[in-house]
């Protein structure tokens, strides 16, 4: 009881600051990017007319920056968990050691032949993807960032920025015809990062299918011998090969954005109280893409190791081809 | 209405219908899955990489549709 009655005390103060504001001030517009902004250009200038872009040279875009903490953070872990390895774990390795033994548990449910292959590309998928979704979600990664000059061509939306904004004289804000650029930006929310991402996977599945089946992997592909019906299912499998790299690349790159844009309309329509069920609800999508894309990786790569009924021979596959 | 009015109609209809089928079959992997790890619990590793393979392939024509949509609304197609 006493619970739900400062939930409602918080959810009145919020509607009474709210529509005092709203009465007072008109609505700032909605800023959301689809793709990662550049925050510097190295060896170049900035675009003036689009804010977060480069006319060219280099550009250092935000997700950037946030993948390179990323990578930090998951290689001094390693490098202190690790650095005095005892047989028996004590403190910070103890600790390193439950959450990869976790998941290795995890990956042996999976495939328990081939798990000392496909572990080490897994794992990496599983954390790197897992702390770049939660660090999008960190208070401040998309909010805190450098004012850029807002394009003054676009007819409509240089009427709307014109008009002073309701946090107008607030610590943090950009003037009036400047846009925010947020310095940190999950990296899964940028479509480059998820692509990476999906062409490694598949590249290292079919690494695996070749290295353990031989050219024998290609007749899963090509098949002529038994008759036209394993021809089209083996172009069929061709094609979903390709499939998977845009399915892993689009999942992971949708679910994030997506998640990110709900908390912005929705703080953006009532900021008191109401994003806090979705905020709980992104916390638990990051953790589940990052288990997701882990374990269709180790499935598919179990899957392309196992040869499929008994017609696998290596110079079938080498005529085919 | 406006070509880009158009187009943004065109991008919704695709991802929302691309959504319907997707969904029901979504659900009813998970609730075989459900069900087979409820009458059989020692089966549960084996079902839940299954279970996940599943997962993936009826997820692949909303990311189809995603794609498409996305290209038609981004005016790249």
């Amino acid at each position: 009881m006493r619970i739900r009655n400062a939930v409602l005390v918080a959810l009145a103060i919020g509607a009474v600051m709210y529509f005092g504001l709203e009465l007072q001030f008109p609505r700032e517009a909605l800023h959301i990017s689809v793709k990662a902004e550049a925050l510097t250009c190295i060896g170049g200038e900035m675009d003036t007319a689009h804010p977060g872009e480069c006319k060219s040279g280099f550009p250092i875009t935000n997700s950037l920056v946030t993948t390179v903490i990323v990578d930090l953070l998951l290689v001094l872990t390693i490098l202190f968990g690790v650095r005095k390895a005892k047989m028996v774990p004590r403190g910070f390795q103890n600790f390193v050691e439950l959450v990869v033994g976790a998941f290795h548990d995890f990956a042996v449910g999976v495939d328990k032949k081939n798990v000392a292959k496909f572990f080490p590309f897994a794992a990496t998928a599983f954390f790197l993807i897992m702390l770049s979704n939660l660090l999008g979600l960190l208070p401040g990664a998309g909010s805190i960032g450098m004012c850029q000059v807002k394009a003054k061509a676009a007819g409509a939306g240089a009427e709307v920025s014109a008009e002073p904004s309701r946090y107008a004289d607030w610590p943090l804000t950009c003037e009036a015809g400047e846009l925010l650029v947020p310095y940190l930006r999950a990296p899964s929310a940028d479509l480059n990062m998820t692509l990476a991402l999906g062409l490694i996977s598949v590249v290292l599945i079919q690494y695996f299918g070749l290295k353990s089946l031989g050219l024998g992997y290609l007749t899963r592909f090509f098949n002529f011998r038994e008759g036209p019906m394993f021809t089209v299912i083996g172009f069929i499998e061709l094609i979903s090969e390709f499939i998977r790299i845009i399915s892993f690349a689009f999942r992971l790159f949708g679910n994030i954005f997506a998640g990110e844009v709900v908390l912005v309309v929705l703080a953006h329509l009532f900021p008191y109280m109401l994003p806090l069920p979705f905020y709980g609800f992104e916390v638990f999508v990051a953790l589940m893409q990052a288990v997701i894309f882990s374990v269709l990786t180790l499935v598919f790569m179990s899957m392309a190791t196992q040869a499929h009924g008994g017609h696998d021979d290596a110079e079938h596959g080498a005529a085919a081809h | 209405m406006t070509d880009e009015g158009l187009r943004f109609v065109a991008m919704a209809l695709a991802i929302g219908l691309g959504a319907i089928g997707p969904g029901a079959g979504i659900g009813v992997v998970f609730s075989g899955a459900l069900q087979a790890m409820g009458r059989n619990p020692e089966a549960e590793g084996m079902l839940r990489t299954y279970m996940f393979l599943g997962f993936a392939l009826a997820e692949v024509p909303f990311i189809l549709s995603l794609v498409f949509g996305l290209l038609i609304g981004f005016s790249i197609i």
